[in-house]
Parts: structure tokens; sequence; C-alpha cells
């Protein structure tokens, strides 16, 4: 069964053809890994999926609903939640809220009720904080919940943002780049994240450079060269194909 | 036909220097990317200048225009120097809009101390006997600007396109990182656009100061026309500028001679409006993309203010009981400026919400006290209603108000919303003084009796201030309860964020509608207990300088924390009243203080405060 079908998306930004005719299905529950050289299209075809940008044509479907001409915040109500390349933690919240923040569109009480302190949305905050803090324990950021988010070297703040997107509870996943300025420790607190999460049935797309990590987690690996998708399978088979070799180093190497 | 030849040829005068000052705008937004909003103020500074060294001096009119042309250079180089280049490598390009706004309130305020607060006017160049040319009347006017427009367009046109400085200042335009790479010193460039944009204010307010009357405030009125002919031409744009200024310059005139003078600023606000609906980048476009999945800015929002809800119960009771406890220690004068500082401070509760959470700057907040005051007061004085009912008239109209505004502007990018408020309010202004039937003009509305909650009549000041004590305690229970929940971090995400926001789901739009409505409709309550507090109403009580004064108070207080504000209200109410002599200074002092917090202290006085408490309590 099919969480995310991607038909023929296309999309070009004044002469670059930035995404070519690009087809693939993510079966639900699993985790495939985007990869491809730089340039390769890799993150605008995140921002199709997620309609940061409209795409020229294709479309792109999540479970029963077609993703194409909704807007991001209306993707992300339907549970498909993205990080970005470049982490975007929010400057002027601390760690702890901008966890909360990722909770937005699950918040049963509204604003009448918070302006009231109504007890129920107070009780609602509590629990959402509690398990904030869990979750923020699980990367080792619970003892610096309180200050400001921006404070945290790069590499926690890739955490944190991966903390905020679990915390809006995906059921499809999109990671760019999130072991990107990770060092060792934090790369392995991010992989048994990772089997976490997929051991929790949601759903997760990932672009990722960090070709080891790639290839012990991915159930399913997608290679894109300039737009197009060039090869497709699991981590053994994309290893092992040519045009991917030849795509990160060249003809000579063969 | 005659006539309407005059109408145009007086259209292309008037539009003649909002394209100059539209120059100045494009230059300073083109070499550093922030919308100056002192360009007007050099144009008052120039004009007086020349006028002293005239009168007192008797110099002929050309020695005294160049020499006020270099002391109003050498001002916005110095100001450049000292507040504008050091804010573009450390603020957001909002919190340097609020700089400007500091910098345009302290020129308005020196000059108020200089010159005083009455209007000025050069005697024309050439004599004030019109031309006849033909059937057509000329001005000699309108001649020298129309002159001096084209010759300083021109000029300006060869300096940008022809000199190794034009150069540079271009290549800054495109990509100051790149131009820093191949060797321009960028913050001198930076600093030479500024000071630039100040001789041209400077040089457009001399010519046109013989044609209108110029008092202190005269140049927040050029800087908005300014602003408004450069967003309709396109703020990127050399020649929108100019084409934006001389369309404007026709709409206002046209808009004067067939419909009314009253409505002739409306009619600007209109075009505004229509084209920023139509074609939001302008009618000339830069042609500049930008990525949209990166964050725009790299300089932003650093500080985090914030204290335990332990303390906030604590500190929050010690207020109360000092808040029950001051009116019996306090004379009468002294406790009405206790009264006005809570009525502000209530405004600025709305406004923080707006501006320091949800980072959406509104530069016309008193536009809506103005909306609630005026209403509920003519419903109770003129109608016989009660006031709590007129009250929430107000408070309609106030909604409306934003609704319209938000409903325009919300979904256009960063900072045309600061400046459509900062129109809203001038349109405010002008309405209020035109309407005289309802307002009572510029004179006031006069006859507005104690404010009575069904039937309990607030006679006295004490009773007052209860009123309004209770009004802001409960207002700022409420406001926390959703600043420290679901809805304040929404508009905390959306500050710096709003696309990694939406991408969690958030609807900043309606997130952003929802805080500017709130803040109106607070401001409309704070404006009708304003005017039933001094059984009066006069639009400057209101108008425009009082939004200003409001950002001041917000920024000198702290933004981002609910409560800061109220030190803001307090020191630019209490202090004027208690040294009487030093009053003439407020409008210096708090551009002044505006602009050093924006620069130094982003945290306010809130922030500095709670630091000296927690350093020695470590």
């Amino acid at each position: 069964m099919n969480a995310l079908q991607i038909r023929n998306l296309r999309k070009k930004f004044g002469g670059l053809l930035a995404t070519q005719d690009v087809s693939f299905d993510v079966a639900r529950g699993s985790l495939t890994a985007l990869i491809g050289p730089n340039g390769a299209g890799k993150t605008t075809l995140f921002n199709l999926i997620t309609n940061l940008f409209p795409a020229d044509s294709g479309s792109v479907h999540f479970d029963d609903h077609q993703l194409t001409g909704l807007s991001p915040s209306q993707i992300a109500k339907l549970g498909v939640i993205r990080t970005f390349q470049s982490a975007r933690v929010f400057p002027g919240m601390t760690v702890l809220e901008n966890a909360l923040a990722g909770r937005h569109r699950l918040l049963k009480h509204g604003l009448a009720s918070q302006l009231f302190w109504l007890p129920a949305s107070r009780r609602e905050e509590k629990a959402l904080a509690e398990q904030a803090m869990a979750l923020l324990d699980l990367v080792d950021l619970a003892d610096q919940a309180h200050r400001p988010a921006t404070d945290l070297p790069m590499g926690e703040q890739k955490l944190l943002e991966v903390i905020r997107a679990l915390m809006a509870q995906p059921r499809l996943l999109l990671l760019d780049e999130p072991a990107a300025g990770l060092n060792d420790t934090e790369t392995a607190e991010l992989s048994a994240l990772l089997r976490a999460i997929q051991a929790c049935g949601v759903t997760v797309l990932v672009v990722e450079h960090n070709m080891s990590l790639v290839m012990t987690i991915a159930d399913q690996v997608i290679v894109l060269e300039a737009g197009r998708m060039i090869a497709r399978g699991s981590p053994a088979e994309v290893q092992a194909d040519r045009r991917v070799i030849t795509a990160y180093l060249g003809e000579e190497a063969i | 036909m005659n006539g309407f030849i005059q109408i145009v040829l007086g259209g292309v005068l008037q539009g003649s220097i909002y394209a100059m000052l539209a120059l100045g705008f494009s230059l300073v937004f083109r070499v550093t990317g922030v919308i100056n909003l002192a360009q007007g103020g050099f144009c008052t500074l120039g004009a007086l200048i020349v006028y002293t060294l005239q009168s007192e001096m008797h110099l002929p009119v050309a020695l005294a225009a160049a020499i006020s042309v270099v002391i109003t250079t050498l001002a916005a180089g110095v100001l450049g120097r000292v507040l504008f280049v050091p804010g573009l490598t450390r603020l957001t390009n909002s919190n340097m809009l609020m700089l400007t706004a500091g910098i345009l309130t302290m020129l308005e305020g020196l000059v108020l101390v200089i010159w005083g607060s009455q209007p000025y006017a050069l005697t024309p160049f050439s004599g004030e006997r019109p031309w006849h040319m033909g059937p057509i009347l000329v001005q000699p006017q309108g001649v020298w600007v129309m002159g001096v427009a084209l010759i300083g367009i021109l000029a300006l046109a060869w300096m940008l396109m022809r000199t190794r400085l034009g150069q540079w200042l271009r290549a800054c335009a495109e990509n100051p990182m790149a131009a820093r790479l191949i060797g321009a010193n960028v913050p001198q460039l930076q600093l030479f656009a500024f000071a630039l944009a100040g001789a041209i204010g400077a040089i457009a307010g001399i010519v046109v100061a013989p044609a209108i009357a110029l008092e202190f405030d005269t140049g927040r009125l050029l800087t908005i026309s300014g602003f408004i002919a450069v967003a309709i031409g396109g703020i990127a744009s050399f020649p929108g500028a100019i084409v934006g200024g001389l369309l404007l310059g026709l709409v206002n005139q046209l808009g004067t001679a067939y419909v009314s003078s009253l409505f002739s600023n409306a009619l600007s606000l209109g075009l505004l409006l229509l084209v920023l609906v139509v074609r939001p980048a302008g009618l000339f476009r830069s042609g500049v993309m930008k990525r949209i999945d990166v964050r725009e800015e790299a300089r932003v929002w650093q500080h985090v203010t914030r204290i335990t809800s332990k303390g906030a119960w604590r500190w929050g009771g010690v207020a109360v009981l000092a808040g029950l406890t001051l009116p019996y220690l306090m004379d009468e004068s002294l406790l009405g400026s206790a009264i006005i500082t809570l009525i502000l401070f209530l405004t600025l509760i709305g406004q923080d919400m707006l501006m320091g959470y949800a980072g959406q700057i509104s530069l016309g907040q008193a536009g809506f006290m103005a909306v609630g005051g005026y209403t509920s007061s003519y419903l109770v004085t003129n109608q016989d209603w009660h006031a709590v009912p007129a009250i929430g008239v107000g408070i309609v109209f106030s909604l409306a108000a934003s609704a319209i505004l938000a409903g325009v502007t919300l979904r256009l990018r960063g900072l045309y919303m600061a400046l459509a408020t900062l129109a809203f309010g001038l349109l405010v202004d002008s309405c209020t003084v035109g309407f005289d039937d309802i307002t009572g003009g510029p004179s006031g509305m006069v006859g507005i009796p104690d404010l009575d909650l069904f039937g309990y009549d607030i006679d006295t000041s004490a009773k007052m201030y209860f009123v309004v004590l209770t009004l802001v305690v409960l207002t700022l229970v409420a406001i926390s309860g959703a600043m420290r929940s679901g809805f304040g971090r929404a508009l905390q995400a959306i500050r710096t964020d709003p696309l990694a926001a939406a991408a969690l789901g958030v609807n900043v739009t309606g997130c952003k509608m929802a805080a500017f409505a709130m803040s109106a409709a607070i401001a409309s309550v704070a404006g009708s207990l304003y005017a039933f507090q001094f059984h009066f109403l006069a639009p400057e009580m209101v108008g425009a300088p009082r939004s200003l004064e409001l950002v001041s108070m917000l920024v000198i207080g702290g933004e981002g924390t609910l409560i800061g504000p109220l030190f803001g209200a307090a020191l630019l109410t209490i202090l004027p009243t208690l040294f009487q002599p030093l009053a003439i200074y407020k409008t210096f002092a708090s551009g002044a203080l505006l602009a050093g917090f924006a620069l130094y202290l982003p945290q306010g006085m809130f922030g500095l405060l709670l630091r000296l408490v927690r350093g020695k309590r470590a």
C-alpha cells in the first residue's frame, strides 16, 4: 500500500529544468532515501510535494488526498510535515517552545479558551509540555529546554527541528539533510531516532548525503541527477547501479 | 479645458517633488534594502535652515540653500554613521524601519525645539506674480520646483550610470556580499546613499517650501507621499519612482480639484491600495528573484525575555497591590497622568501582541483609537447613547477597518503592511479634521460627558483610574493566556519564519488577521476611554504623531513582553508632567530613545530590568 504517489512531476526555473518527469511511490511505513549530487533537484522535489511553489505539471497524492493545489499549511494539516535543509528553528523562542510549536495543527483548544485560561486548555498545554520534554530528552536537549533555541549549536538545532516535526505527529515525514552538520554522536542519535520513528509506523522520505547512514536505514533509495530519476531500488541494488556510480564519480571511474 | 491643463500642470509640479523624494527612497532601498522613513524629515530641516539664514542673517537664497544642503547632508551623515549604518548589520528589516521612524521623530523633535510648532513659508525665489503662457497661469515657484527636480533626477541618473561611484552603488544594490568581495567598502557606500538621500530631501524641501506651509511634522507627510510614490512605481526601480511620483501628483491634484481637498489624501491611499492589490511589486518590477525556501533575513530577532509563571504571579500580585494603593498617594494631576499611562498601556498590550509577538509593524495604531474614541463620544454626546453600547459600536467599526486594511495588506510581503498602517493613520487624521459636522474638526469634539457604566457615573479621577486599571488587568491576563499557549507560539513562529510556520500547519494569514483585529479592538476601547477621561477629543490627541509615540513606548519598554510597554508609556507620559519645562524636548527624546533602544537595547527597559534583578541574584 502506497502512502505517497508522485506522478510526472516537472518544474522549470527559467531555462533550468529542475525536475523532469519524476514518478515514484513510497510504501506506507517505509523509509525512502532521496540521494543525488548537489543540484540534482532533491530539495526542489520536497518543495513541490509541500507546494512551497507549484509544479508545472504532474501530481502528488498522499493517501487519498491530492496535494497539488493545496497550500503548505493545508498539506501540513494532512500530516505531511517537513524539515528544512538549513535548520530553521524559530528565533526568539526557547527550545521547549520550538518543540511545542510543532503541535500547532493538533491543538484542541483554540484562541478563545486560551484567552479565558479555561482549565481544559491549561491541562492540554501542560500535557504537551511533558510530552515535548520526553522527546527532547531522546536527543539530550531536555536540560536546555528553557534556553533560546538559536543559542544551540547547529547540530542540535537540526535535531530540535526533527523533534519539532515529530511533535506534529506526522504521517509522512520529509527530512531535508537531517545529518548535515551533525557530529558522530549526534548522527548516531539521529539514526536511532529515525529507526524509532519508523517503528511507530510513520512514513519517512529523507534527503541525505551521509551514505553510510542512508545505506543502513533506508528501505528504498531513489537517485536523482539533474532533475531526473536515474535509479531506484534497495540500497544494495542502487549501490551496484552503473548510472549511479557514473553520476557520482564520473565516466572515468568505471 | 484651460482649467484642466492648469490642474494637470499643478499635478506634474507636485508630482515632481514626490518623484524626487521617491528617488531618495529608492536609492536607500536599493543600496541597503531598508525603507527609510526619515526621508521626509530632512525636507523640513533643510527648508527651515534656509528660513533662518534668510531672515536672521539676510543671506541670498542661493547661498542660504547651498549652506542648508551642506548642513542637512552632514546631519544625515552623522545620523547615518551613528544609527543607520550600524543598524544594518544587526537589526531585522522591520526593526530598521522603527530605527528610521526614530530618526524621523528625532528630526521632528529637533525642529520643534529650534523653530517651535508654528507654520513657516519661504518667500518664492522669483516673486509671486504668476507668469502668463497664453491662457495658462504658471507660478514661478512651480517652474523652480520642476526645474530642480529635473536637474536633480538627471544628475542622479548620470551619477549612477556614468561614474565609478555609481557603479559601486549599483553593485552594492545588486549583491552586497559580492560587492564586498570585489573590494567595495559596503558600509561607506550605504552611508553615502543615506546622506545623499538626506541631501535630496533637503533640496526637495527647500524648493517646495515657498509653495506649502512647513510645520515641524510636515516631514512625515512628505515621507508618506514619497513612499506611496515608490510603492506605486516599484520600490527598487528608479524610473518607477519618477513615474510613481508624477502619477501620485496628478491624482492628488485632480482629486483636489474635482472631488474635494479632504479626499485627496484618501485618493492617494486608494491609488496605493489599488496598485498593491493588482501589482504588488509596483508598476515597474526590479526583476530580482528570491528563493522562497531559504529564510530571507540573515539578521533575526535574537533575544528571549521570559519570566517564570511563579514569578509572573508573584510580581503581578505586587504590581496590582501597588496599582490599588497608588491613587491615594498621588495628587490630582499625577493621577491624571497615571490614567493616561494606563490607557496608553492598554493600547500597547494589543500593539505588542501585533508587533512584539507576530512581528507585524503597525504605525497607525492611534487611528483605531480615533475610530473608537470619535464613534463612542459622538453616540454618547450627540445621540444620547449609553457609554457601553457606544464603545461597542466603536469596536465594531475598528474591527471593520482592521479587516479591510488587513485583507488588502496582510498577504503582501514584509513591510507593506507597516506602511499601509501609516497611511491608514493619516487617512483617519484627514477624516477627523474633515468631517467637522461629526468630529468638530480641528478644534475637536467638546462636551463629552463622564463615563457612565450602566447608570453608575464615573465622576472622579479615582473612579476612572480604577475602571481603567480593571480593564488593563483583565486584558493583560487574557492576552498573556493566549501568548503563553498555542496562539502566542504561532505568532512568534510567524514573526521570524512564516514559511516554516506554514509548513507546520499554522494558518499564517488567519493568525495575523486575528492579532490585528484584536489589537484594533483594544485600541478602540482605549480611544473611547481617552475621550471620556478628557471630556474632549481633538485630532492631534489620536493622530499620526500619537501612533509613532506608541511605537516609541513599545520599543523603549520592551517588545514581546506584554508588561514592558508599561515602562515605556510611564516614562514618556509621567516624566514630561513632572518636568514641565522639558516638555518641549519630549518629541526629540522619544525619537532618540526609540532609535537608541532599537539599536542597542532591543529587549527594552523591561529586559534590562530583568537582567539587573537576575544578575544580582546570581
